[in-house]
């Protein structure tokens, strides 16, 4: 599940410096939940640990390089 | 340090861990009574593994957070940044 859009910027004829052509942003899952409901389900207190989260519905991680 | 050193402190991080996300989410869910009793249970639970911990490896805490009940050891090695 990619958490990642991408949208081009305008490049024109008089750019300082050379083009971005593509930015990425992120948009993690606490952007789209809003008020927390009660009772999400939960990942166990390792799996938390690991993921940085303790609810799967939250889990937003962050990729390493993708070469 | 042996194994067990690790795991019981990996436990107690993970335990530790789940008690800063449910403190937050009760910060703003004071009258959630499921997560409330998840918190006080994984309260209880820390107690006991942090007790158990420091009945072998002495103290976590220093200013009195945590006893020492086998001589003082809280100047003693090993010190978190070499195990």
């Amino acid at each position: 599940m990619n958490q990642f859009r991408v949208y081009c910027p305008f490049i024109g004829p008089f750019d300082p410096c050379p083009p971005i052509r593509e930015k990425v942003y992120s948009t993690p899952p606490n952007l789209f939940l809003g008020f927390q409901p009660p009772g999400l389900p939960q990942f166990n207190a390792h799996e938390a640990l690991k993921l940085g989260t303790l609810w799967p519905a939250l889990y937003s991680p962050y990729p390493g390089k993708q070469t | 340090m042996e194994e067990q050193y690790y795991a019981m402190l990996h436990e107690l991080q993970a335990v530790d861990f789940v008690l800063v996300e449910l403190n937050l989410y009760l910060d703003t869910h004071p009258w959630d009574t499921m997560a409330l009793q998840q918190f006080n249970e994984m309260a209880q639970k820390r107690q006991f593994l942090a007790a158990q911990f420091e009945q072998c490896y002495g103290p976590l805490l220093n200013f009195g957070h945590s006893a020492s009940p086998h001589g003082w050891r809280w100047a003693m090695p090993p010190w978190p940044w070499q195990v």
